[in-house]
């Protein structure tokens, strides 16, 4: 039997025009995840993992070629329908955690449900039960400049929760984190992954994403490695000098 | 169902973003709402000055009978380049006093009225201009007013042409200060050097447009055609049944052409006077006020609003990623739209209520010391937010539109 891909990306292009120059942040991608996959995407730096983790999320609007997002063709939906894709199927995790700064733990993490239009109560129920399956029943009422950094990634992490989406996105979620609070929230991706969860995790750090099972490499905007995490995260360790550097830094 | 959760849901999320906002600017909240609430204190003392007037104007125009016609040879109220048109008009007199008398089915009463300023005086004690007015016992009938003490004239009075005089509380009150209305009861005083006996004294009846009413003296107007000559002009009050003034008109009008002989096919050469005309008068000069009020409502209104939406426009700018975390989540357009449309109507309708507090504490301290009755309807008030609230929403729609169209990955990049 033959399951559906949960993420169907077929020839993904992404440019942006900056003057009269063409910059092609992504460059024809194409790759399936299935429904409970933890797949790292790596690169170096301006390879174009923000810019294809913004369309899988649905933030952004792809040049061209489609993709498929739990059966939606989103490359076809309109803004209103982006918005809800956005809020049903995906959480969000920022390398900046951008948490509402004036608001609670509690209610940052109820945000979600909020646009989804869910009382009140039961909007309260499920963002307390988010926040103590990562372990901050206690901080609810906190605001976010009373947490440390950790505790803020995990607030965010229960906000991309908290909705039940059938997609996690986190890019660089470790990458303000010091090396031992970074290593307590990729073990938390794990625990998600664990219960089924489908993750999609940008990271820099090779150790990070050799142990996810498996690892998408992006260099100049094109996949140039798709395989187990250990074996991508590997390829790229030592960077290998190019003979013809990028043309950005 | 879910759609009206949903928008309910996101109306009170946008009310709570908007006053945790603004509480959270306190100082920059209170300098945007300034211009608003100016603007709306201005205009609530301005409405309530006129609204005051009103109600003392309508008050003071009672004594002029709602339902009394005024026969004059002119009429009363008329531009300023007319009025040599009536100076030639044959003045109205006895005879047509008589025919009204006769002919009019419709009228209730009819008093002629003559008049004159002139010397009242008494003892030592001489008042220089009293409006003497000279007509008969069916005077209260026609016109409204009530004697407080004594009696109003009576028809021997007037057939006679007795010395009887009803004074205005006015001239009692300079003529005899300190003494009782019923104790200047059969008194003498001299009417331009001729002895009259007190029978009467009026109620009090205020003014009319500043002019005192209670400088009067009311005599019989034969007697007053003996002392200051019989030629005058007069005017008739008709007293109509309730309604029916303008059945009266058309009745009095073929009376009054018979009775002054106008040519068929000529122009009426007297006027009916009324009330209403005064109060339509009095309608134009305040709606002139009721302008002011506008012009400066609208004024204050629009620099109000543009502060709103400068104010409003730097706090979509500050707000930049907020807005793009809130669009990640899954906020539609409309969302933010209407957040930020909320948060500009909760300023302006913020300033629109302290404006309208103070406008009507204005409004009071000004009905304290001046003789102006300043008074605002609870219209005034719901207009004065209602107004307000309405110009937030105009200057919001742009920052609103703004932060609603910002694209969600930029906004959650910018720094
Ligand atoms: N808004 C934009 N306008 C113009 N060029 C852009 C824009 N956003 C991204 N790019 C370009 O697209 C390319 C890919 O950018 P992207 O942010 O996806 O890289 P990245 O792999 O996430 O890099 P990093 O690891 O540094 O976050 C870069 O060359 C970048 O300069
Ligand atoms: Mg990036």
């Amino acid at each position: 039997m033959t399951e559906a891909p949960l993420i169907s990306v077929e020839n993904l292009t992404r440019h942006y025009k900056v003057g009269e120059e063409e910059v092609r942040a992504l460059d024809g991608v194409s790759f399936d995840v299935m429904r409970g996959e933890w797949v790292a995407v790596v690169g170096q730096s301006g390879s174009g993992k923000s810019t294809l983790m913004n369309l899988i999320g649905a933030l952004d609007t792809p040049s061209g070629g489609s993709y498929r997002i739990n059966g939606h063709d989103v490359e076809k939906l309109s803004d209103d329908q982006l918005a809800d894709l956005r809020n049903n199927e995906i959480g969000f995790v920022f390398q900046t955690f951008q948490l509402l700064s004036r608001s609670t733990a509690l209610a940052n993490v109820e945000l979600p449900l909020v646009y989804r239009g869910l009382p009140r109560k039961e909007r309260k129920e499920r963002a307390v039960k988010a926040l103590e399956a990562v372990g901050l029943a206690n901080r609810m009422h906190h605001k976010p400049n009373e947490l440390s950094g950790g505790q803020r990634q995990r607030v965010a992490i229960a906000r991309a929760l908290v909705g039940n989406p059938s997609l996690l996105l986190a890019d660089e979620p470790t990458g303000n984190l010091d090396s031992a609070t970074g290593e307590e929230i990729i073990r938390l991706f794990g625990e998600l992954h664990q219960r089924g969860h489908t993750i999609l995790l940008v990271t820099h750090e090779p150790r990070l994403a050799a142990r996810c099972p498996r690892a998408i490499r992006l260099s100049d905007g094109k996949v140039v490695a798709d395989g187990p995490g250990a074996d991508v995260a590997s390829l790229g360790a030592p960077p290998v000098p190019s003979p013809h550097p990028g043309a950005a830094a | 169902m879910k759609t009206v959760r949903r928008a309910w849901a996101e109306l009170v999320e946008g009310l709570r973003i908007a006053f945790g906002a603004l509480a959270g600017a306190r100082l920059r909240t209170f300098l945007t709402t300034l211009g608003i609430v100016i603007g709306v204190s201005t205009v609530i003392t301005i409405v309530a000055i006129i609204q005051g007037l009103d109600r003392s104007f309508e008050e003071q125009i009672q004594f002029l009978g709602a339902h009394t016609l005024y026969v004059d040879r002119q009429p009363w109220i008329q531009s300023d380049d007319t009025w040599w048109m009536y100076r030639n008009r044959q003045k109205i007199s006895v005879t047509e006093l008589k025919a009204v008398q006769r002919e009019s089915q419709l009228a209730l009463s009819v008093a002629p009225m003559v008049g004159i300023r002139g010397k009242v005086a008494r003892g030592g004690v001489e008042l220089e201009s009293v409006v003497l007015r000279g007509t008969t016992e069916e005077y209260l009938n026609a016109n409204g007013g009530a004697v407080q003490a004594g009696r109003f004239l009576v028809s021997s009075d007037v057939e006679l042409a007795r010395p009887a005089i009803v004074l205005g509380t006015d001239v009692m009150d300079r003529l005899f200060p300190d003494e009782p209305a019923a104790a200047v009861i059969g008194k003498r005083v001299l009417v331009a050097g001729r002895p009259f006996q007190v029978v009467g004294v009026l109620e009090r009846q205020g003014q009319l447009l500043g002019m005192p009413l209670d400088n009067v003296a009311v005599m019989p107007y034969p007697t007053f055609g003996r002392i200051f000559g019989a030629q005058r002009n007069m005017v008739l009050s008709v007293a109509a049944p309730p309604g029916k003034i303008a059945d009266l008109e058309s009745e009095l009008t073929p009376i009054l052409r018979r009775a002054r002989h106008v040519q068929p096919g000529k122009a009426d050469d007297f006027a009916f006077n009324r009330q209403e005309q005064f109060l339509k008068l009095y309608k134009q000069l305040t709606s002139a006020l009721y302008g002011m009020a506008v012009g400066v409502g609208l004024i204050t209104l629009i620099v109000g609003g543009i502060g709103i939406m400068n104010i409003m426009l730097v706090s979509v700018h500050e707000r930049t990623r907020e807005i793009g975390v809130r669009r990640a989540l899954g906020a539609r357009r409309s969302t933010i739209l209407v957040q930020f449309l909320i948060e500009s109507a909760a300023v302006a309708a913020l300033g629109g209520a302290v404006g309208t507090a103070l406008g009507l504490g204005v409004a009071q301290l000004v009905a304290l010391l001046s003789p102006l009755a300043a008074a605002a309807t609870p219209s005034a008030i719901v207009f004065g937010i209602a107004f307000s609230t309405a110009t937030g929403l105009l200057f919001g729609i742009w920052p609103a539109w703004r932060a609603a169209n910002l694209d969600p990955v930029e906004a959650l990049r910018y720094e």
